[in-house]
């Protein structure tokens, strides 16, 4: 080891004297693995070229040979190298393009196995997923119509499995009820048939709200920035609007793509289209390192984490590729080069976070001309109100202070720095030269009206800075003293006629020095408490008005009225419209970063999509394209119906929701690394139906909810069981738990008090506590308000815990492509225990006392649609005799046949 | 070890599986199931105790004794030396205000702000080198949570229980301790399951009355009446059992009420401290005022490490409004960390000598950390603060496997930058890793496209610590 690094330092690499066969596995065999195998292998064989054997380099590709024996000149492989072109992403070291040069001209030896072609560890450009969906033959299978039986009942026979049985019709509809529209069927829709039942529930209202909540995982969304801060975003909620409306208009997928990647540009002045923009913007932001952080690289490479947000969301959910992977390296599964990410990122660069104003210039104008009277009034009303009320005010707070400052006792640190009145305790020192200096006021220049130096009474009067002070240049008050005393206090003032006159010095220290050299401090505003530590006394009103002199009272009266009706009338006019959403950033030149270091810039990115993707087009537009087009452009790449992914991704998604397995499990993953199709043609022959029947998702629930695979029982079987414990080739339907906002929904609507009100501003589980933290904590405000369906809760990102975090609803830091389903103590305790739960049981159970002849079979009816038996009526008789009606309710949202969709 | 990326990820339970857990009946099949749950070679340690100060708790006024800071007191940092702060105003060196001592036998310097930790130097494992990748507290607090400066990934204790499951099914794997003066920013990530299966996830143990949320019934629900409800959903579950066989889902779901019941029984009884001895009381500072919160959250500790709780994360300071009650002292730091440093020594200290006068040292991990620094130069000239200093800071380790009375890495002559063996945060979870039995490199888990780690694609451990 120590011997090779010291021939390194003496020799120039590539004059090294090395044998020919040892150049040949030192050198070349590495070189070929690492640079150039991954496209140029017998399986991709890029432009036709293998270089895993001598052979496919004598071969060559499409152009001809590529190794010419003794000749690096005539080569093909070394021309492009050389000449820079190959590799794609990254040229080769110098050394190693000697290297190689010398190999050639010494013959071309090779040496070792003859193919050095290993096992795929890696995805080529070759990839299933990035082939275009193959037409496809529904395989002729007597007794299926539905083409998704065909091919599901192909494999089932091949490994001698069949569906189970038809589950029954009440089975069919309540399935129906909770997987289209997340809650249990009401009694009209149990009676109707299925198709009829199908067709109402794709119309329904509820069938966005269910559905959109899922899309809604996938991207991510949450309506507060995460993070230290974690500010709300209050007008987040109109893209979950936008989502929900979309599915229940069934708006074409590749629209619905094509508006939440672009739809501010593409349809400009339609504030739906700018929300749905929503979907780029709606991850979590680090808002403190953006704004605060004065360290320059720091806030660059949060940029940069922005724009990997967009380009990973984007790619993950539309896609399902993890572009994300080539940030820092070229992918290492996927055929993704680090240039292709940055070409990506490149697209988001006039894109960041933001509240959008969506009015038009009629509404600005108008709201202007309404506002800027009323506002005009304002002012004349407050100037006159504050020429009555603030010397009366000024004395009494000067009392409160003075009489505050005392029962504090001398112990305690000062009151806050306020402009009426203000006590320095110093730290006694005899000298004739004080002086203040100040480093931060209010206002443009700090200004003291009064100042008394203690003990004997020197005062200053009406002092004003000469100019702005800051701890560069503070503003210093000297004060010389008549003959040196031991001072120990100063009593100063901003305003103590008025309170409000600006000024005040905020941050100041006061110093003494006995011979005008050297200053020694004896006192600073850090002896002060802070206004938010402290809360200084104020004046109640009726001590205001008992303070006004008689003869103003009734004119103070009068505009006190005036004032307030004219703060009613501003409120009253509503804000402009605004929506968090894809937000105008100034745009910036684009580079490759080498290692994903934003210090480390390399070539220039111009805006482009995938490269591996050969059908389409991966140049988007020229390095100087505005946001516009940018964004445009890879909203028609995405949306091409050459793009092999798009409809694929999404019919996969869809079913994974349907049945709990996905025809390839790992729906945002398409790559080497996620899993391969079960049923790899019936997902082409989805996804090519699905295109050409206008992209409509309700056509793909249609076609999936009436094949005999979606209504089959979930009937266990030894057999089938033994061979797919996993049920990836659907030999059942599997029972599925219900998830966190179907299991509250569905409380709720069982309970009879789920509040149908639909859209519009979230309401709030959890909230931004006062008093300056940050934390969002867990409200205590059961009630109708707050009993809307779950997927109109303001979502908070790293909130006080609250009932649905038990039941794996994610906090949507990252996007959830599927939600884990686990099963635990604690999640017992919470659907047991949790006050929620309790509180509806009690009020179920009064409507229940009150209206049913039977309650416990009206329960029955409510919670799982059928009558008890004569067991469970024993059962219940029993235990509501005992302990009542409410706790047995409560227990029946425990059991598994509630939380199990069938 | 990882999953594999083909099996499909929500595989329920296999026959197999179904039959030795559930047959078998000696673990929880709801836990069991989602759990690595063995560790990869002999570990030194059984279980962990991760202790966050959340601020920023200043190295060169507590550990890392640096003279030259008196001697530039007063003095600006110019050209390539040139410090940057976070966002306040650059000020000039500043002295600490706390006097240094040496302390042990191993001489540790320690300043007066902390006592009795200092009486506990001997046993502690110091890196006085620590480096983050972040400046601001969300991002860095993150990276110290999860790995990841970004919200959203496991958290170490979710990983850890993960790696190793739970020894006691009656309590949860992982706890957490909040410190009751507020959450970190941030929140519930920092002890989420991230993608890991929200089995994972820490479970707060709260006030005395109600250690763990939901845990007691409402008000007005007698315990015969919860009895029976158990009973009634047991009875009403194996009903629809049977017309539903073969569903290891639902079964796996009954033994879920049943491990409630008894969680419902012991979680109390850890958390009644009314047993210990007054001396142990007031060791941990419980008849103090001030200390009473966050000692009785020592004091709790232990008795959850000794009920076989797997890994605990603790905080001490409170939440990030104003005034400041954690240890971000950017205007005054006598007075911050004067006061929180009180609350904060003198039950650590206690935790620490407990577990080591009941020999739980030599199988318990202490991971004692914050998510950054402090600065040499004050915040503003003249201003008695110091702001974020991502560049150097210091961490103690404590307990099994461990060098005691070692330190390792250095900051420069100020304590501004690490200088010798920087050592980031992913170094310091393998570290932690590697002592509970778990090879960094082979905890993985499938999430879009990666085989996902606590240390991504980084981190080494830290062998010099090693004992």
């Amino acid at each position: 080891m120590r011997r090779a690094h010291w021939a390194l330092l003496v020799f120039p690499l590539f004059t090294l004297p090395l044998h020919a066969q040892d150049l040949f596995a030192e050198r070349i065999r590495p070189l070929l693995e690492k640079r150039c195998a991954s496209c140029h292998n017998p399986e991709a064989k890029m432009s036709g070229l293998d270089v895993t054997s001598r052979g496919g380099l004598l071969r060559g590709g499409k152009q001809g040979a590529d190794l010419v024996p003794g000749k690096s000149a005539e080569s093909r492989v070394y021309q492009f190298v050389a000449a820079r072109k190959m590799p794609p992403t990254e040229a080769l070291p110098t050394a190693e393009t000697e290297a190689l040069r010398q190999w050639i001209d010494a013959g071309a030896e090779w040496s070792g196995p003859a193919s050095i072609h290993k096992q795929r560890a890696r995805a080529g450009a070759d990839w299933w997923a990035l082939q275009p969906p193959q037409p496809q033959t529904v395989p002729a299978i007597d007794g299926f119509t539905n083409p998704i039986d065909a091919f599901l009942a192909h494999k089932l026979r091949e490994k001698g499995l069949a569906f189970a049985p038809r589950a029954g019709e009440r089975t069919l509809l309540r399935r129906l009820a909770f997987s289209m529209k997340g809650l249990p069927p009401s009694a009209a829709e149990l009676s109707q048939p299925f198709p009829a039942a199908l067709e109402a529930a794709l119309a329904s209202p509820q069938y966005g709200e269910r559905w959109g909540r899922h899309w809604l995982d996938v991207a991510r969304f949450g309506e507060t920035d995460g993070g230290e801060h974690n500010n709300e975003r209050f007008t987040a909620w109109k893209y979950r609007d936008w989502v929900i409306d979309a599915l229940n208009r069934d708006m074409p997928y590749d629209e619905f793509v094509r508006q939440q990647v672009a739809g501010d540009v593409l349809y400009p002045g339609d504030p739906k289209a700018t929300a749905a923009t929503g979907f780029l913007v709606t991850g979590p932001w680090d808002s403190v390192t953006k704004q605060i952080n004065k360290d320059k690289l720091m806030a660059m490479s949060i940029r940069q984490d922005e724009l990997d947000d967009m380009v990973t969301a984007t790619m993950a959910s539309f896609m399902g590729l993890t572009v994300n992977c080539a940030r820092c390296h070229d992918h290492k599964f996927d055929p993704i080069p680090t240039r292709d990410y940055y070409r990506l990122a490149a697209v988001f660069h006039g894109v960041t976070y933001g509240e959008r104003a969506v009015a038009t210039e009629d509404q600005k104008t108008q709201r202007k001309q309404l506002v800027e009277p009323i506002e005009r009034e304002l002012k004349t009303v407050r100037s006159d109100l504050a020429a009555i009320e603030d010397a009366p005010r000024a004395r009494l707070l000067r009392e409160k202070y003075l009489l505050f400052d005392r029962s504090r006792g001398e112990a305690a640190r000062r009151l806050p720095v306020n402009p009426i009145w203000n006590r320095e305790r110093l730290a006694p020192s005899t000298t004739k030269r004080l002086r203040m200096i100040i480093t931060a006021h209010q206002g443009k220049l700090a200004r003291i009206d009064r100042l008394e130096v203690m003990p004997a009474s020197h005062v200053i009067s009406n002092w004003t800075a000469n100019a702005a002070a800051s701890a560069e240049s503070p503003a210093i008050l000297e004060i010389e003293l008549p003959a040196p005393w031991t001072v120990y206090e100063f009593i100063w003032s901003t305003d103590a006629a008025r309170g409000s006159r600006d000024g005040m010095p905020k941050v100041y220290r006061i110093e003494a020095s006995t011979d005008g050299q050297t200053w020694k401090e004896i006192g600073s505003s850090m002896d002060h408490d802070s206004d938010v530590e402290v809360l200084l006394p104020e004046v109640t009103p009726e001590e205001l008005r008992a303070s006004i002199p008689a003869g103003e009272r009734a004119r103070w009266q009068t505009l006190l009225a005036q004032r307030d009706k004219l703060d009613a009338q501003l409120r009253a006019i509503p804000a402009l419209p605004s929506v968090h959403a894809a937000y105008p950033e100034p745009m910036r030149p684009a580079f490759v970063l080498h290692r994903g270091s934003i210090s480390k810039p390399g070539e220039p990115a111009a805006p482009g999509a995938l490269s591996a993707i050969s059908a389409i087009d991966a140049n988007l537009a020229g390095p100087d394209a505005d946001d516009a087009t940018r964004r445009t452009a890879l909203a028609r790449w995405l949306t091409d119906r050459r793009n092999p992914l798009l409809a694929r991704v999404i019919v996969n998604r869809v079913w994974f929701w349907h049945f709990g397995n996905g025809i390839v499990n790992t729906p945002s993953d398409f790559g080497f690394n996620g899993d391969r199709p079960s049923h790899p043609e019936l997902l082409d022959w989805l996804a090519a139906e699905f295109m050409s029947h206008g992209w409509s998702l309700k056509w793909l629930h249609r076609q999936i909810l009436t094949s005999q695979a979606w209504q089959q029982s979930s009937q266990h079987n030894e057999k089938a069981f033994a061979l797919d414990a996993s049920n990836r080739w659907l030999w059942h339907m599997p029972l599925k738990r219900m998830d966190a906002e179907m299991l509250r929904d569905s409380i709720l609507a069982s309970a009879g008090n789920l509040n149908p009100e639909r859209g519009g501003p979230s309401y709030l589980l959890q909230k931004k506590a006062a008093g300056g933290s940050y934390m969002h904590k867990a409200l205590d405000n059961d009630s109708p308000e707050v009993w809307r369906r779950a997927v109109y809760r303001f979502v908070v990102r790293g909130g006080e815990r609250i009932f649905l975090d038990s039941f794996d609803c994610p906090d949507p830091a990252v996007a959830t492509p599927q939600r884990s389903v686990s099963n635990t103590p604690v999640q017992a305790l919470t659907l047991l225990n949790n006050k929620f739960v309790l509180n509806q049981a009690k009020l179920l159970a009064t409507q229940l006392e009150k209206s049913a002849a039977d309650p416990v079979a009206a329960a029955y009816d409510r919670l799982f649609q059928r009558q008890p038996s004569t067991r469970e009526r024993e059962i219940a008789t029993r235990f509501v005799t005992q302990h009542g009606l409410a706790l047995y309710l409560r227990a029946l949202w425990n059991t598994n046949e509630f939380v199990y969709v069938p | 070890m990882s999953r594999s990326p083909h099996t499909p990820l929500r595989t329920p339970l296999t026959r197999r599986q179904w039959l030795w857990e559930v047959g078998g009946g000696a673990l929880g099949i709801g836990l069991a199931q989602l759990a690595n749950a063995k560790p990869h070679f002999a570990p030194k340690a059984k279980r962990a105790i991760f202790i966050f100060l959340p601020g920023g708790i200043s190295h060169i006024d507590t550990f890392d004794y640096k003279p030259a800071l008196a001697s530039n007191h007063g003095k600006e940092t110019k050209g390539a030396n040139t410090i940057t702060p976070f966002f306040g105003k650059r000020g000039t060196v500043m002295r600490s205000p706390w006097e240094f001592s040496r302390h042990g036998k191993s001489g540790a310097w320690v300043s007066t702000m902390l006592p009795h930790l200092a009486g506990c130097v001997d046993d502690l494992t110091f890196i006085h080198s620590m480096v983050s990748r972040s400046n601001s507290h969300g991002p860095a607090m993150f990276q110290m949570s999860t790995g990841f400066v970004f919200q959203g990934f496991p958290s170490v204790g979710a990983w850890i229980s993960y790696g190793l499951g739970s020894e006691n099914e009656n309590l949860p794997a992982f706890v957490v301790l909040p410190d009751p003066r507020g959450l970190p920013p941030g929140g519930v990530a920092h002890w989420g399951n991230g993608f890991l299966p929200a089995a994972h996830q820490g479970v707060i143990f709260g006030k005395q009355e109600e250690p763990i949320a939901d845990i007691h019934p409402q008000a007005g629900v007698s315990e015969a009446a919860q009895a029976a409800t158990y009973d009634l959903v047991t009875q009403l579950n194996e009903e629809h059992l049977r017309a539903n066989p073969g569903e290891d889902a639902l079964v796996a779901r009954i033994r879920a009420y049943e491990l409630a019941a008894r969680m419902q029984l012991s979680a109390p009884e850890v958390t009644d401290v009314s047993g210990e001895s007054e001396k142990t009381r007031a060791s941990y500072g419980l008849n103090d005022p001030e200390l009473r919160n966050y000692g009785y959250n020592c004091l709790l500790a232990r008795r959850l490490l000794e009920k076989g709780v797997r890994v605990i994360q603790m905080y001490n300071g409170g939440h990030f409004g104003k005034p400041r009650i954690n240890w971000d002292a950017h205007e005054d730091l006598v007075t911050n960390h004067g006061k929180l440093a009180r609350v904060m020594d003198q039950p650590t200290a206690a935790l620490i000598r407990d577990l080591k006068q009941r020999g739980m040292l030599d199988d318990t991990l202490i991971v004692w950390t914050t998510e950054f620094g402090r600065l040499p130069i004050s915040e503003g000239l003249g201003e008695g603060g110091r702001d974020h200093n991502p560049e150097g800071y210091t961490s103690f380790l404590c307990g099994a496997g461990l060098k005691r009375g070692f330190h390792y890495g250095a900051t420069d002559e100020l304590g501004y930058k690490a200088e010798v063996n920087p050592t980031t945060v992913y170094d310091l979870h393998a570290t932690a890793l590697h002592l509970l039995g778990l090879d960094h490199t082979r905890l993985t888990y499938y999430h879009n496209g990666l085989q996902r780690r606590l240390t991504d694609v980084h981190g080494h451990v830290l062998t010099e610590l090693l004992a």
